[in-house]
């Protein structure tokens, strides 16, 4: 079965009723791009610790800079003059919550990608008001703390049994994002769509692929918009599958509840269902995996952390629970359009200028965080983070879940190996989502 | 001098913050819409009223002394 697109297929009224009209970027009236250029594929290659260096630069130089268009764009526009980049807590703050001068809905990926994609990937991710809020209702009640308790239960019997696989393993070694990281949010994410055992392992591939358009070794020699676009119409046939599956069988899952859905009367189209599919699959299995496993290696670093989390982890982790995600912050950039003239950072934004809001700088700043390289489980304002973003309407929807997957999953990993340590982390290429491929863990249960 | 909690519907996204902070205060519905269960709560209530409200990320939460 596959799922092939043409131009009708958008014209469904969800894509587009009350768009605002695109309007084109200009280069006039802007000042020379800055010096210190964040655009560079090298740029994107270094690890974040380098990263940050260029970061805090800006932060204290130019904290809202005009920058020329990301290299090696997947889909490159010649017409592009270029973005503001934003790396300042207060801004990226002020952009995230500022929903009227900043849309959405032009677009918000860093990278110039293939138009085909976006329609194929972005559902509400990509979508303003009030249409936004329409549509992400529909799941929102799924993810919600009432709802989120109700699937704890099995959220650490998942955790419990990954673990288990781990100790069992006699060398004392094993890839941590294969047999860890990536399990339990998979698992957690197939458990809540109602995604049956057969499409799991393709739904987490695709999933994968999906973000690692700039990375080499998962491109193997494809085309970055091949397999984007590959990977995003497979999880649009499993989408399918599953909308026939649960058409003859509805179970409790979220793939029959937006099925059965109405907004403002009429039901969403097999290709909406498809949208939302594969936005909640990168959204669901991606974030928590790298988050986990950059949490492993910081403990790594900062063992004494390990010892204060331990003395009494229901009362401390929770606030733990945002440093982790303060620390890791996965998804390093998401683009706005300005659709007003507006002042930011001492710059003229104008209409049609794009904004991109770089939230591990946001994380990193030393205005809000104190000390910000330390990982401090007991940071007071820890919460303040910009990992899931910095407010507004596109908050991280998942957060709850993600929070109960870590709050389990560090409970098994902290008390029942006594001793573990990760190794080099091998990084995703990308200047999207701040991931790791593979990264080595050791460990003895012997204290 | 009493507190009260005031919504703004249009501002809600539904995410359900303010319910982790404040499950007694606060309630998403199965619509997406957010139930405040007791708009006007006793003073013990304060501080998990001021964090319920602070933890909103589209400011749709505000606590009034009336």
């Amino acid at each position: 079965m596959t799922a092939t697109f043409d131009a009708t297929d958008f014209e469904s009224e969800m894509f587009d009723p009350d768009a605002v009209e695109m309007i084109p970027a200009t280069g006039e009236g802007k000042p020379d791009h800055y010096p210190v250029d964040i655009s560079t594929k090298a740029f994107w290659g270094q690890t974040s610790e380098q990263r940050e260096e260029t970061f805090k630069v800006l932060r204290h130089e130019q904290p809202v800079s005009w920058q020329r268009p990301v290299d090696d764009a997947v889909t490159p526009d010649p017409d592009d003059p270029g973005y503001w980049a934003v790396v300042s807590h207060a801004d990226i703050v002020k952009v995230s919550r500022d929903n009227d001068t900043y849309i959405s809905g032009q677009g918000v990926l860093f990278d110039l990608l293939p138009p085909i994609f976006l329609e194929l990937t972005q559902s509400f991710l990509a979508m303003d008001n009030p249409k936004h809020d329409r549509l992400r209702k529909l799941v929102a009640s799924a993810f919600t703390p009432k709802q989120v308790k109700l699937i704890d239960d099995r959220i650490a019997l998942a955790a419990k049994e990954i673990v288990d696989d781990v100790v069992a393993e006699p060398s004392g070694e094993i890839d941590f994002v294969q047999k860890v990281a990536k399990v339990l949010p998979t698992r957690i994410f197939c458990d809540v769509m109602g995604i049956p055992e057969h499409l799991r392992e393709a739904t987490e591939k695709n999933a994968a692929d999906i973000v690692a358009w700039a990375d080499d070794e998962v491109l193997a020699g494809r085309a970055a918009d091949e397999v984007q676009v590959q990977a995003a119409t497979n999880l649009h046939d499993i989408a399918t599958e599953l909308i026939e599956l649960k058409t003859a069988e509805p179970s409790d899952d979220l793939i029959t509840s937006l099925i059965n859905a109405e907004v403002d009367g009429r039901k969403l189209d097999e290709f909406e269902i498809g949208s939302f599919f594969v936005l909640m699959a990168v959204a669901g299995t991606d974030t928590t995996r790298h988050t986990s496993a950059f949490t492993v290696r910081a403990f790594t670093h900062f063992p004494e952390q390990k010892q204060w989390l331990m003395e009494d982890y229901d009362g401390r982790i929770n606030n733990a629970i945002e440093e982790f995600v303060r620390y890791a912050c996965p998804v390093m950039t998401f683009r706005r359009t300005a659709v007003k003239e507006t002042e930011l950072g001492g710059q003229k934004i104008v209409p049609g200028d794009k904004v991109v809001m770089f939230y591990p700088s946001g994380c990193m700043d030393e205005k809000v965080f104190e000390d910000p390289e330390r990982f401090d489980l007991a940071r007071a304002n820890a919460k303040d983070h910009t990992g899931f973003g910095g407010g507004g309407v596109h908050f991280c929807l998942g957060n709850q879940l993600a929070k109960s997957m870590l709050r389990a999953l560090f409970r098994e990993l902290l008390f029942r190996i006594p001793e573990f340590e990760a190794g080099e982390p091998e990084l995703l290429g990308t200047n999207f989502m701040r991931g790791v491929k593979r990264m080595p863990f050791r460990f003895s249960l012997e204290k | 001098m009493g507190l009260r909690i005031e919504l703004d519907e249009s501002k809600c996204s539904g995410l359900g913050l303010c319910e982790a902070e404040a499950p007694e205060l606060f309630e998403v519905r199965d619509d997406g819409s957010l139930a405040v269960l007791d708009a006007t709560p006793s003073d013990e209530h304060r501080e998990a009223c001021e964090a319920a409200i602070a933890s909103c990320p589209t400011e749709a939460l505000r606590l009034v002394e009336s």
